[in-house]
């Protein structure tokens, strides 16, 4: 009897000394293999795997232009990665089916994370965990303003102070207004979507992400007008529809070709960025509108903020749980930390200490995140209305079509997207 | 004679300054990789089109680290090597059944493989990716060889029965006489005859499987080959042009030194049959 309750101890100790099973929770993202990310990967997944022992987590890092043939071809097949990094908006509403719901899994994450809006299902569901804020703010080039005999820490802040500011930036003929890249027509995307921040109240927002905004409405058309008569003023430079806005646009303006472009705030075409190649010269100012709705203040405009990228679950994943753990992970503060200084990027966890940024550019940017944050329209259309919007814009800078007509266009798609 | 000799001279120089554009618009982008894998992003930003003032090797290092070249140079060898083989086998094989052989279905057979030549390779990417799941060959080197022959051998076969088809069909039958098996006759006459058609598809294979990246992505997805390395290189919306330049030189640059190595092989073999008597 002693010897078999010997026994019995005995292979309950070795049984309890032995490793966990081995697991292996796959990630696939385009971002991990980026030097600049490098630091805040291997952190996440040294502390993910010191705390779960027999976890290890692999990062597969796939090319962008490859990634989301790749990814529907893999959940298609009920296969593909444990966790998955989605663009938000169109790209990760339209993968709903293939992730799992996580509203009761990141409740403790929904007060300290924003930017969840872009990753909520059509039933209010939360489908992926936030790690970044993107928007849009304008960044000026301080020496070309001084050049043109503009003072270069005055920004225009109504649509009548840009529209002086690019006459006297016409005038000097040195440089165009604004660098502009419309090749696969981002570059009217983003100006849709900094003229929405404007002249649309936050009612007409709800309507046009509900499909209740038409195109041809009074409020819509004013975007596409201004379009038109920002190009024919002359305020881009030749060729816009010829002009990647990644990067040929941006690389312009951090060589000096251009006053003014409408950047970003993640990680790319933003303060870091043009702060490495402007240094002190590089100024930032949130873009007006010809017109202005009636919750909106003229002098003080608001900018476009959405939640940027985001971490999904793949529903057929035999580790969800703990690919759940692991997206959280992704965006816990300390993490985060890491992210913001080594990319510049804007976190979503609100628990980022920003405080130690130098930057004016940047510090601008985070101040008016508090308060002067609105949603970025396009990101609330669908992705068949936006596809048009690339074509119908590139239309109307050529002069080949006429507002109504573009209007017209795209109240059909809007209205077939939305059946 | 000597004026037409003359004339053909100023010809032959006339004739020379088109083709030296010609050559240089050639050589132009081999250099601007060259000349801008030295430079910083920065850099390169900076002035795109203009020498290289201070070289450097960090983009060459960072490149061969951060896209695991040499751990994918090993994958991308062995993968297009052993589907190269298998592509050129099998297509010889069927080539010379098609062209020479007579047996029920051969036409209807030719056609169905000239149809599956119209698919685009993106319109069967899900079945495809279920076979291989079903089938274990995900993350595994022979399954990506099986994949690469399945999806070149359409135009590999096209291009041996039409080689085959060209030559006399006496030819099979004197070595039938002769006693040889229908293995032999392969073998002996037709595999040696084939040979300008075999190397050009040689080549061809080569390429395509050297710079696959679609179909390696689903297959090999741990341990991946050098242009899936590669095109990691590239960011989400910005790319630094000087390190993928020089990811894309050292991928190269086993390629070019093949060829340089074995030109005059690959020319004399291509132009083996071109003339005939």
């Amino acid at each position: 009897m002693q010897a078999k309750l010997s026994a019995l101890l005995l292979a309950g100790t070795i049984l309890a000394a032995a490793p966990a099973k081995a697991q292996e929770i796959t990630v696939w993202d385009w971002k991990s293999g980026d030097p600049a990310a490098a630091s805040y990967y291997e952190k996440v997944k040294g502390d993910f795997e010191a705390a779960h022992p027999g976890v290890t987590v692999n990062y597969v890092m796939q090319p962008l232009d490859q990634y989301y043939t790749l990814l529907g071809t893999a959940l298609s097949s009920h296969a593909g990665p444990d966790l998955f990094l989605m663009n938000g908006g169109a790209q990760a509403k339209a993968r709903i089916p293939a992730l799992l719901r996580l509203d009761d899994k990141v409740a403790d994450l929904r007060k300290t994370v924003i930017g969840w809006p872009e990753f909520t299902g059509a039933d209010g569901g939360v489908y992926a965990v936030p790690l970044s804020i993107q928007g849009f703010v304008v960044y000026y080039d301080k020496k070309l303003y001084r050049d043109a005999g503009l003072d270069p820490d005055k920004p225009p802040r109504t649509w009548a102070d840009l529209a002086r500011v690019c006459a006297a930036i016409k005038a000097k003929g040195a440089v165009p207004c604004f660098s502009m890249g419309n090749k696969e027509g981002y570059g009217a995307e983003f100006w849709f979507s900094t003229m929405a921040a404007n002249e649309w109240t936050a009612g007409e927002q709800q309507d046009f992400a509900a499909g209740r905004l038409k195109w041809s409405s009074p409020q819509v058309k004013a975007i596409l007008q201004s379009w038109v008569d920002a190009g024919k003023a002359g305020w881009f430079q030749d060729g816009p529809n010829s002009t990647t806005k990644f990067m040929d646009e941006y690389e312009g303006f951090m060589r000096g070709e251009d006053a003014n472009t409408i950047g970003l705030i993640s990680d790319v075409a933003h303060w870091k960025q043009f702060d490495d190649f402007l240094g002190a010269d590089d100024g930032v100012f949130r873009m007006p509108s010809p017109t202005l709705a009636a919750d909106k203040t003229e002098g003080d405009p608001m900018m476009p903020v959405a939640g940027g990228i985001g971490y999904g679950v793949n529903k057929a994943s035999v580790h969800a749980d703990l690919a759940v753990e692991l997206a959280k992970a992704l965006a816990a503060p300390a993490a985060m930390q890491v992210f913001f200084t080594d990319t510049g990027a804007i976190a979503s966890n609100t628990g980022v200490d920003t405080s130690k940024v130098d930057s004016p550019a940047a510090k601008a940017i985070l101040a008016w995140l508090k308060t002067k944050g609105v949603p970025t329209a396009h990101a609330n259309a669908t992705a068949k209305e936006l596809e048009e919007w690339h074509r119908q814009s590139q239309l109307l800078l050529n002069g080949e079509a006429t507002v109504d007509a573009a209007a017209a266009r795209l109240d059909a798609v809007q209205a077939d997207a939305r059946k | 004679m000597a004026v037409l000799a003359k004339r053909e001279r100023r010809l032959l120089w006339v004739a020379a300054v088109p083709m030296a554009v010609l050559a240089l618009s050639c050589v132009y982008p081999v250099f601007f990789a060259l000349n801008n894998a030295l430079k910083t992003n920065k850099g390169y930003i900076l002035d795109r089109f203009g020498l290289v003032t201070a070289p450097t090797l960090d983009n060459f290092v960072t490149a061969w680290q951060r896209a695991r070249l040499g751990e994918y140079f090993v994958n991308s060898v062995i993968t297009t090597a052993g589907a190269v083989l298998l592509l050129l086998a099998v297509s010889s094989l069927a080539g010379f059944a098609l062209a020479m052989l007579r047996f029920p279905f051969r036409r209807f057979l030719f056609l169905v493989i000239l149809a599956s030549l119209m698919i685009p390779v993106q319109v069967v990417l899900v079945p495809f990716y279920r076979t291989i799941i079903a089938l274990d060959l995900v993350n595994t080197r022979i399954g990506l060889i099986i994949s690469y022959t399945a999806f070149f051998l359409p135009f590999s076969v096209y291009m041996m029965t039409a080689f085959y088809s060209r030559l006399p069909r006496e030819l099979v039958e004197a070595a039938r006489m002769d006693g040889a098996s229908i293995l032999q006759i392969w073998w002996n006459v037709m595999l040696p005859m084939g040979k300008p058609a075999l190397i050009t598809l040689g080549i061809l294979n080569t390429l395509y499987c050297w710079n696959d990246v679609l179909i390696s992505l689903l297959v090999l997805q741990k341990e991946r080959t050098v242009m899936v390395g590669i095109a990691a290189l590239r960011g989400e919306y910005t790319t630094n042009v000087p390190l993928l330049t020089a990811g894309i030189v050292l991928a190269a640059a086993p390629i070019v030194i093949i060829y340089v190595f074995f030109q005059r092989q690959i020319v004399n073999g291509i132009a083996v049959g071109a003339v005939k008597g």
